[in-house]
């Protein structure tokens, strides 16, 4: 193995890289109090909050913000009713994943948002929960928005309930609510795995109306395949700014596509110059 | 022409028993069919194989009983190449049920090469944490794993002895079905820059095409078709090749079940008969 | 009392954010303990999931609600495992390794295998030339479907190099283009709860 320091790239002392190299002394006498080779990622981080701030103010300033359609949000509404006709609830899936994954949160987002309108529309919700954690903020999460709305005593305590933490038992005690309770709708937002399909799959054959959103770029065909809206990545997470409608929430929106702008930007400039012959500022978007 | 909304619309059981039968046959009568080594799995391979005797390799072998049909081979294949390669496994799991899965495959591959525990291999089975434990690896192993998973002491195993860290393996190999793999690249890699390969299940595998162009990993093994082209590398029949005959003729059932769907919607359409049931979003 | 959650979301969203810059081993001792912290908190989520579990059960049983036998076996299999693994337990060779690996591992298994009988039934729905994307997707799939396998060499000595480039050219494009939306949309999502922005996880608006 080639002799190394803390980080790629660093010139190191041969004597410490050599005391390094025999394990005899641990990474733990790192002294830096930051590493250049993140430089690249703490500018990203930083521009991205900057625009974050400038279109926040700019919200205050101007609350009339553009956000194009997406079909699979103004559906939510549409599956909403459908339940309350049919007098069907609406089954929520959050993902499989734990509140350390950000898809966690925009399921968190998305359900509480939904919620108020569940209890204005006055149909049932059912959550079933992979993870404990995630189930005890969602049920804060529903109990609030049902506060929130007016109709606290609508609120169906064990609507959001744990289930199981392993894959395919959540994924079979899904299926079979789905099958006996025969939801009028089943909406799939969060971090997805293996059992997407299953679960799309076993909800087209009750006839059910499905939206799905997921963060995982592989389990998109599953649910494009399978369910009748799919939010595609990024969508997802602009998914509670849009429901919500507040200025504030919307301008993150426009900070986004700043930053995708801005990325776009730096990507081909750094392809240019590469091509032009100098990979200085393709090496250091990459250095990280 | 009710066969035609008939085909349209074939019940779910139908299309359920031809695909157990495009499963069970080949199961039951192999075809042998030819497999195809592609670029990805041969430089997984070749970045084991280019390692000296007697380097250290870390397998960790991240995978729970549902996805095993596709990553139990490819551990079996791997470590059969590195006991053949004269290298020495240390192996690892950060599953709770990935330890009966791990022991079993290293077993059975060390029973297939005449590979001795503890001279050849260590076993040190389960450890919680993810990312905790491969910080930990990287800086004092024996503070992870003070004793393999039989209760002995790493400092009484020839094949750990010596090794307290990444920088004393030459190799790192995860063989995962979940996001633990970007942790593998994230600590290991980025962080430790131990040489790494990974292993995943197919849908998984497009994942990581990024890393490998960037050189981040060395090789993907890419589901059951990646551990049966590794089989074929190492000269093996195994479980992998075995159901590589099942997989292709289950795809060509489905893609006969896709024509057939099509050629009796284009024939509703020329005879004008609107009937036919929603599918998903690409096909409204 | 409101803004006490919101500041303990900004100073921990804030110094996790903040370590990942600082390599100092003071600092990522700090950061390894704050992960082995989400276990313990994990640890005390698990028992508050286990009692939903078993409210959830229990007023099924108690109301003869359907399939409430199903829910007995729930809450007999929930007290009875828990038993053994307190009494002898959770590791190879105890009780609960044993009905682990001869109950859950298989049912496991099988269920994860229902995947391949799945996949078939909604490619042969989906897969339909009801438009241009779509029989854009029909032909993607079909010749995806006999290039990745063994029989495609036979077929066409071609179709592993098609196959390969579509994953690696316009599949890989189209990834990275959605990963770059999730990776700032990612982004933007924690920094809206470390700023307080978004507050919803906490049932406000």
């Amino acid at each position: 193995m080639p002799v190394e320091g803390s980080t790629r790239g660093d010139r190191v002392d041969p004597t410490l890289a050599a005391v390094l190299r025999s394990g005899l002394v641990t990474q733990a006498l790192d002294t830096r109090w930051f590493d250049p080779s993140r430089l690249n990622i703490l500018i990203g981080v930083l521009l991205f909050t900057a625009f974050l701030i400038v279109n926040i103010f700019r919200a205050r300033a101007n609350a009339d913000i553009y956000v194009r359609p997406i079909a699979g949000l103004k559906a939510l509404d549409e599956a909403i009713g459908r339940a309350t006709e049919m007098g069907r609830s609406v089954l929520y899936v959050p993902g499989l994943s734990d509140m350390s994954e950000v898809g966690t949160f925009a399921a968190i987002t998305i359900l509480y948002r939904l919620a108020q309108r569940v209890a204005e529309m006055g149909c049932d919700i059912d959550v079933p929960c992979y993870d404990p954690v995630v189930m005890t903020v969602l049920d804060g999460a529903v109990r609030e928005a049902y506060s929130k709305v007016g109709k606290p005593d609508a609120f169906r305590p064990g609507c959001v309930h744990y289930v199981s933490a392993q894959q395919m038992a959540y994924v079979a005690a899904v299926n079979g609510f789905m099958l006996r309770e025969l939801p009028a709708a089943n909406i799939y937002m969060g971090s997805f795995y293996a059992e997407s399909l299953r679960l799309a799959e076993t909800g087209a054959t009750t006839g059910a109306i499905q939206i799905a959103g997921t963060d995982k770029v592989t389990q998109l065909p599953f649910f494009v395949c399978a369910c009748d809206y799919t939010l595609l990545g990024e969508e997802l997470f602009a998914a509670s700014a849009y429901l919500g409608r507040e200025p504030v929430q919307l301008a993150t929106i426009i900070a986004q596509d700043w930053a995708k702008a801005a990325a776009a930007a730096a990507v081909v400039t750094a392809l240019a110059l590469s091509a032009l012959g100098n990979p200085a500022l393709m090496k250091w978007l990459g250095a990280a | 022409m009710t066969w035609v909304r008939r085909l349209l619309a074939i019940d779910r059981r139908i299309i359920f028993l031809l695909v157990a039968t495009g499963v069970v046959l080949p199961l039951l009568h192999p075809l042998n069919l030819p497999v195809t080594v592609t670029p990805r799995v041969k430089a997984a391979f070749e970045a084991i194989d280019a390692l000296p005797p007697g380097s250290k390799v870390l397998i960790s072998m991240d995978y729970e009983p549902d996805i095993m049909a596709e990553l139990m081979p490819m551990s079996i294949a791997v470590m059969r190449h590195c006991f053949r390669k004269h290298l020495q496994v240390i192996a690892m799991t950060l599953y709770p049920a990935g330890t009966g899965l791990g022991e079993r495959a290293i077993t059975v591959a060390a029973k297939a090469e005449g590979a001795v525990k503890n001279r050849d291999y260590a076993w040190l089975g389960y450890k919680s944490g993810n990312q905790v434990v491969m910080i930990g690896i990287g800086e004092n192993l024996r503070g992870m794993y003070p004793v393999d998973f039989y209760g002995t002491p790493l400092d009484s195993i020839p094949v750990t002895r010596g090794v307290n860290s990444y920088r004393q393996m030459a190799m790192v190999v995860n063989l995962s079905g979940s996001s633990v793999t970007d942790y593998w690249i994230q600590f290991a890699q980025g962080r430790f820059h131990a040489p790494l390969v990974v292993g995943c299940t197919a849908v998984m595998a497009t994942d990581y095409y990024p890393y490998l162009s960037s050189r981040q990993i060395l090789g993907l093994i890419g589901g059951m078709k990646g551990a049966a082209e590794y089989e074929a590398l190492i000269d093996t029949v195994g479980d992998a090749r075995r159901g590589m005959d099942a997989q292709s003729l289950v795809h060509l059932i489905v893609v006969a079940l896709v024509i057939v769907g099509n050629g009796a919607l284009f024939l509703s359409r020329r005879s004008g008969d609107a009937g036919a049931p929603a599918a998903g979003s690409m096909t409204r | 009392m409101r803004r006490g959650p919101l500041l303990v979301t900004f100073l921990t969203g804030a110094a996790v954010a903040a370590l990942y810059f600082i390599p100092h081993h003071t600092a990522q001792a700090v950061n390894s303990k704050l992960l082995e912290w989400t276990l313990v908190v994990y640890a005390f989520a698990l028992i508050l999931g286990s009692m939903s579990l078993w409210n959830n059960h229990a007023r099924k049983v108690k109301n003869r609600a359907e399939g409430w036998g199903y829910s007995i076996v729930t809450l007999s299999s929930l007290v009875v495992i828990t038993i053994l693994g307190v009494w002898k337990g959770v590791g190879e060779g105890t009780p609960v390794g044993a009905i682990y690996d001869t109950v859950n591992s298989p049912l496991a298994s099988t269920m994860f295998s229902l995947l391949a009988f799945v996949i078939a039934s909604a490619a042969f729905r989906a897969f339909r030339a009801r438009s241009v994307e779509a029989t854009l997707l029909l032909i993607t799939a079909i010749v995806m479907l006999v290039g990745r396998v063994s029989i495609g060499p036979i077929i066409s000595p071609h179709l592993p190099g098609i196959t390969e480039w579509l994953l690696d050219v316009p599949n890989l494009a189209a990834k990275r283009a959605i990963a770059l939306g999730v990776g700032l949309g990612a982004v933007s999502t924690a920094l809206k709860i470390i700023l307080g922005i978004e507050q919803s996880y906490l049932g406000r608006s």
